[in-house]
């Protein structure tokens, strides 16, 4: 545990002093600005555009960070060689993933609160009240991220940076049509067909059962038991993938 | 020296070519009024949030067509547009009234009521499509004045049922029950505006009811008689009192 | 009674696939010796001769194709490693670095501290320790390399091209760190192409060419056969 906490700290640290990062925020809070923009262009619904399109900017742009990040993490430990310095030390594997994991985790919850924040002060500003469903939205699209992270550093054991954020990035998007995979399972005549869309279904995170975003402009009705019963099946998601990157990455050697 | 003197020319010729060329270019061909609107089928089997934010995107789309073409009147896209809108987001509110006050622009007020009345069925909780509905119909119905008038009277009605809805809802609603030939409607209407609402309101309900009733006394109260068993018996005698100032006894 | 070796290694092979085609290269051919307790140990031989891999697999950055590594000392909580030409987290201070790499051992907080501030007077980094190590010199970053390596007070020391980057103070220097290991009983292997420090620190030697230890014994049984370490060292690889 020491030693996960350790890794995580210094994940943390390394993460978080990125300058890239700093960067994509900043861009990041402008596309959330350009929300006001948009607002002003659409007759009196200023709070919806707002609440939508900077929903859509908090998402894309965790979605980059965190895609790119993870898929560093790794990588570069073994590209420049610190993992010498780890594993000449009695540091298991699992530990390594899983504090780096973690460490991702803490860095991402700073990014992601920061534009959370700022467009719940934004939406405050112009619709008048404070939106409550608005740092949930935020919240779960961290717990999305949250499973894309664990995919992508999975990914990473297996090949290059580049290879693991493109997939990273499949992946969220193929998680986001989840359901669509889901109606292909029962089109299909062929049962082999039906069988590998079933597996790519369970597979593949979803990441559209349960649609704060949709709530928060107020298309669907937040139900808070869909919503806890999906973050719980996210965090096991997360513990599966890690357990298999852990698994992938004992058997590499430096 | 020579070089750097050819460098900077080069790079200073460059800027110039950069400039002219933008400075150069045609003005803005004329907007066309047909533009490409997708099937709402191609994104409904997408996720919920991804359906919203193309409707607001095409939302903002809508307003800025609507804007563009106003003055030619030639918005032929707009009722794919707001059937795009609507579809993929049925309770974003603002797209029906404004479609469907567009779509009047356009020259379709029937395709206003059929967005108005798809908005209604998606959002039955909201007095302001029958509130709509009710305009549109007295408006632009395709009946006789008369018939308008009842039709937009009975939506009004519908309007004022809706738990919420402002009070002059039934005001209109019996306005327009009166026009429209149904005068018995109408006086029970003003009866339920008098009974409800506030000081200026039993002031048009006592108007409205004046317009309508007849002048002589016993035909205005056997005309009145059946708001007895509509209102309250303190409520009625203060009508009655309103009604037959003048009268004598 | 004879103690048990530090490390040994028997029979050691190691085949690794490279390239699209995965072609098989072996690396280490049969690697044989062991180091007793409390030697300093030197790993000698030409570039590419397998000494880097050899203990690799010794600590488990690699699995061996066949053959067996015995650590003598209970695990890899009791041993140190330098790798050649280090790097570590540049965005990390020297102090922010040991204590990294203390936290990775089952220490006491006030024990790691200890180590920690000990260990950078005993590199001669304390005026550093709060100097972002991307800012250190090639010297400064060899010996907060050793400092991690001593982080958790080992029983065996693995220094791979340990004066590499050194100026003659810094070499001096890691002699006598090396020379204090072994006067406390530590044992120490290290590779190296720095003939003379061998000569002066190692009191045993093998020589590996192409994934085979070639030769091993005593500095002085070397020296037996030619004038200088150097000559014996080229008729071995040589041959």
């Amino acid at each position: 545990m020491n030693q996960l906490f350790a890794i995580a700290v210094n994940t943390f640290k390394e993460t978080i002093r990125d300058r890239i990062l700093a960067v994509i925020v900043v861009f990041a809070l402008l596309m959330i600005v350009a929300g006001l923009w948009l607002g002003s262009i659409s007759l009196g619904e200023q709070g919806r555009m707002m609440k939508d399109f900077g929903l859509v900017a908090v998402t894309a742009f965790g979605l980059i960070v965190a895609v790119f990040v993870a898929a560093g993490l790794v990588h570069k430990e073994v590209e420049k060689r610190t993992v010498y310095v780890l594993f000449s030390k009695p540091v298991s594997r699992v530990a390594f993933i899983s504090g780096k994991f973690v460490g991702l985790c803490a860095t991402m919850a700073v990014v992601l609160a920061g534009m959370g924040l700022f467009l719940f002060a934004l939406v405050w500003v112009v619709d008048g009240q404070p939106s409550g469903t608005v740092l949930l939205a935020v919240v779960m699209v961290y717990v999305q991220l949250l499973a894309i992270m664990a995919v992508t550093i999975f990914f990473s054991t297996l090949g290059s940076a580049i290879l693991a954020s493109v997939l990273g990035i499949c992946v969220f998007v193929a998680g986001q049509l989840s359901q669509n995979v889901l109606a292909l399972t029962r089109l299909g005549k062929n049962p082999v067909t039906e069988a590998l869309s079933w597996v790519i279904y369970v597979i593949v995170p979803n990441l559209s059962a349960v649609d704060v975003k949709a709530g928060v402009v107020g298309e669907q009705t937040l139900a808070w038991g869909q919503i806890g019963l999906w973050t719980a099946y996210l965090l096991a998601y997360v513990v599966v993938v890690l357990a298999l990157a852990a698994l992938v990455f004992r058997r590499k050697e430096f | 020296m020579f070089r750097r003197a050819v460098a900077v020319v080069v790079v200073l010729a460059c800027a110039a070519g950069v400039v002219a060329y933008q400075a150069t270019r045609p003005g803005r061909a004329a907007a066309d009024p047909h533009v490409f609107v997708p099937s709402p089928k191609f994104f409904l089997d997408f996720s919920p949030s991804f359906r919203t934010s193309i409707a607001d995107a095409y939302y903002l789309n809508m307003v800025q067509y609507y804007g563009e073409h106003l003055k030619s009147g030639r918005l032929e896209s707009m009722p794919a547009m707001a059937d795009l809108v609507t579809a993929l987001s049925p309770h974003f509110i603002r797209p029906y009234s404004f479609g469907a006050f567009a779509l009047t622009d356009a020259g379709r007020p029937d395709l206003s009521v059929n967005l108005l009345e798809k908005g209604f069925a998606a959002n039955p909780d909201d007095y302001a499509f029958p509130a709509y509905l009710g305009y549109f119909s007295y408006q632009y119905g395709t009946g006789s004045k008369q018939e308008n008038d009842a039709a937009g009277s009975r939506w009004y009605q519908r309007a004022a049922a809706i738990p919420g809805s402002p009070a002059y809802l039934l005001r209109l609603a019996a306005v327009l029950a009166g026009k429209g030939g149904e005068e018995e409607k109408a006086i029970v209407m003003w009866g339920q505006v008098y009974a409800g609402g506030d000081k200026y309101s039993r002031q048009k309900a006592v108007d409205g009811l004046d317009r309508i009733l007849p002048k002589d006394k016993a035909a205005r109260m056997k005309a009145v008689a059946p708001l007895q068993s509509t209102m309250s018996e303190k409520d009625f005698e203060a009508l009655i009192a309103e009604l037959f100032q003048g009268y004598g006894q | 009674m004879t103690t048990a070796p530090a490390l040994r290694i028997i029979g050691l092979r190691k085949t690794v696939h490279v390239g699209f085609r995965r072609r098989a290269v072996e690396i280490l051919k049969g690697v044989d010796f062991q180091v007793a307790p409390g030697a300093v140990f030197g790993l000698l031989g030409p570039n590419g001769a397998g000494k880097t891999t050899t203990v690799k697999v010794a600590l488990g950055l690699m699995r061996p194709t066949s053959g067996s590594v015995d650590l003598g000392v209970e695990g890899l909580a009791h041993v140190g490693y330098l790798p050649e030409n280090p790097y570590f987290y540049d965005y990390l201070s020297g102090r922010e670095f040991l204590g990294f790499c203390a936290r990775l051992f089952t220490l006491d907080a006030d024990v790691r501290q200890a180590r920690v501030e000990g260990l950078l007077g005993d590199v001669g980094l304390e005026a550093a320790a709060d100097t972002h190590l991307r800012k250190y010199s090639k010297g400064m970053l060899q010996r907060i390399g050793i400092a991690q390596a001593l982080v958790n007070d080992p029983e065996l020391v693995l220094l791979d091209e340990p004066m590499t980057g050194l100026d003659p103070v810094g070499r001096v220097e890691v002699k006598r760190i090396i020379e204090s290991l072994h006067e406390r009983g530590k044992t120490v292997l290290f590779n190296s192409h720095i003939l003379s420090d061998v000569h002066e620190l190692c009191s045993r030697i093998a020589i590996m060419r192409e994934g085979r230890v070639v030769w091993q014994g005593t500095v002085p049984e070397a020296l037996a056969d030619s004038p200088t370490l150097e000559d014996f060292f080229m008729k071995v690889v040589t041959a």
